[in-house]
């Protein structure tokens, strides 16, 4: 059996390792990586910081380069070129050292089908250089009913909870987790975010990439946004929506000319002074007894952020 | 090395578990190896009966065996999934070729008692018959690793081992009936072939010879290069 402890305490070792990394505020430093296959370059020059204690959301579309980012953090890929750094350790060279304190959950699961969910991950506390109780795991990721379930018989959604209990085992000081909710139900993407942030609660550090904005809002205190290769945007979700215009809408009656310099019947204004010019829009339309439909007024989200970057790259 | 024994006992259930494995991994190799024994392969001598089986437990129940092993666990990102758990890369790969080992070693010793049992002659020195299990060994492992290099898939494992097997057990049969003269000697550099010519050794049918010792060292070393340098652990292209 997997040797019991309290919740998720980390053994002395973990304990002493974990006090030498205090000494940074910094838990990942990235400088101008890059990574190559063959003649195609993946990654071209990202900058990344990673505070500790911090959720981090790396978003970005298919191929932009998050997995790859990822794999050289996690110490599986080789960088052609850049400084990268990991709780204080190279991943291209410690690895072995760095295993004990991240935990890791991969895009696509990768256990073995005949084994059970409880001895997948009474395997996993045998493997881990980090304690924990499997029971706790099963409870906290709702899998106690499937605990003599082959994992071969698990929907999807179970498959990624038990993946994420394997990359919690132990509380490790970084959790890295590659698209956690795909493919999950809403209650179930609703339990991995608690699941998050009480890993963040708990003083740990969470990288995470997700393809759901609304994940990286909902969760992250910064974000960056990759594409083709590069970092197009980093900081936290309140720098980054500051730094982009705010917009209004609403729809004009038919035969109205919008104001100057507008199109309508449908008029759309990006701004970066939201209360000035709505309010001067709105006076224009009160002046002359417009009533306008479908009025509407948000801040940039990450949504356009992210639809804007793709765009300004094509 | 408590990680390494972990995933060896979850490896040697999983054998277990999965009759198809059973049956290639235990119950061939096994069945093979007593049907030379009960019929006496080939002249009759223990030479010949000894090698078939040798290569027979260790072509089939180690090198094929394992290959497809190591193939199916990397196609279905187990073994990059473990790489972030707390075992070493070469425990990783220990744990996972040993069950097949370990079932092959038993393999070995029940072999040699069902020998004895039907009266085979005792090899009059049966410290080369030692030298090419355990040299057989480091050929069939280290070549399992090598050839996971060059299969995408578990299915196509059954093809990809079948040129090195079929070279190994030729090799083996070969030797076991010819005395270690001219040519012969030379073809002690086919992988595998030193399990016959060993097996002759041990009976007194030859004469032993530095280039079967060279043979059973030269190719597990090369093998072991070709692993360390090109070994994927992902399943991704």
């Amino acid at each position: 059996m997997c040797r019991p402890t309290g919740e998720g305490v980390p053994t002395g070792t973990v304990i002493a390792m974990t006090e030498t990394a205090v000494r940074t505020e910094t838990a990942i430093g990235v400088r101008d990586l890059r990574v190559r296959y063959g003649g195609f370059e993946a990654v071209r020059g990202v900058d990344l910081e990673v505070r500790r204690g911090e959720v981090f959301a790396l978003l970005g579309t298919n191929g932009a380069g998050k997995t790859t980012t990822l794999e050289v953090l996690e110490g599986f890929r080789a960088r052609s070129a850049g400084e990268v750094s990991v709780l204080g350790l190279d991943p291209g060279r410690e690895r072995h050292l760095l295993r004990e304190r991240m935990g890791i959950q991969l895009q696509e699961g990768g256990f073995v089908d005949e084994l059970t969910v409880g001895e997948t991950l009474e395997l996993w506390g045998r493997l881990s250089p980090r304690e924990d109780r499997v029971a706790r795991l099963l409870d906290r990721f709702d899998l106690v009913p499937r605990r003599d379930v082959r994992v071969s018989a698990l929907s999807g959604g179970e498959k990624r909870r038990l993946d994420l209990a394997t990359a919690v085992w132990g509380s490790p000081e970084l959790v890295v987790l590659d698209e956690p909710t795909t493919g999950l139900d809403p209650a179930a993407r609703r339990r991995t975010w608690d699941a998050i942030q009480e890993l963040q609660d708990g003083g740990r550090t969470v990288v995470l990439t997700t393809h759901y904005l609304e994940e990286a809002e909902a969760l992250a205190d910064r974000v960056a946004i990759m594409h083709e290769g590069r970092v197009a945007v980093a900081g936290s979700l309140a720098e980054i929506l500051a730094s982009r215009p705010s917009s209004f809408s609403a729809t004009l009656p038919a035969g109205v000319a919008p104001p100057r310099g507008l199109d309508g019947p449908e008029v759309l204004v990006h701004t970066d002074d939201l209360q000035r010019d709505l309010t001067a829009f709105l006076g224009w339309a009160a002046d002359r007894g417009v009533t306008l439909t479908d009025l509407r007024a948000a801040p940039a989200s990450l949504a356009d952020i992210y639809l804007s970057i793709r765009s300004e790259e094509k | 090395m408590n990680r390494v024994l972990a995933l060896t006992r979850s490896e040697l259930r999983l054998i277990f578990r999965n009759k198809t494995v059973l049956i290639s991994t235990l119950a061939v190799p096994l069945g093979l190896g007593l049907f030379f024994a009960l019929t006496g392969f080939g002249d009759g001598s223990g030479a010949s009966i000894i090698a078939m089986q040798l290569a027979m437990v260790l072509g089939l129940g180690i090198y094929v065996a394992a290959t497809q092993t190591l193939v199916a666990r990397r196609q279905n990102l187990v073994l990059k999934r473990l790489r972030t758990s707390g075992i070493s890369d070469a425990g990783l790969l220990t744990a996972t070729i040993a069950p097949v080992v370990v079932l092959a070693v038993v393999q070995m010793v029940l072999f040699a008692v069902v020998d004895v049992a039907f009266g085979l002659p005792v090899p009059t020195s049966p410290l080369p018959v030692v030298l090419a299990a355990v040299g057989g060994l480091a050929l069939v492992v280290t070549a399992a690793l090598a050839t996971a290099v060059v299969t995408p898939t578990a299915e196509r494992a059954q093809i990809t081992t079948l040129p090195l097997f079929f070279v190994m057990v030729g090799g083996a049969v070969v030797l076991a009936f010819l005395p270690l003269e001219g040519i012969a000697t030379v073809v002690n550099l086919v992988p595998g072939a030193p399990l016959g010519s060993l097996a002759n050794v041990a009976y007194g049918g030859s004469a032993f010879s530095p280039v079967q010792v060279a043979s059973l060292v030269v190719w597990p070393v090369l093998f072991g290069l070709l692993a360390k340098r090109h070994f994927r652990w992902d399943a991704r292209a």
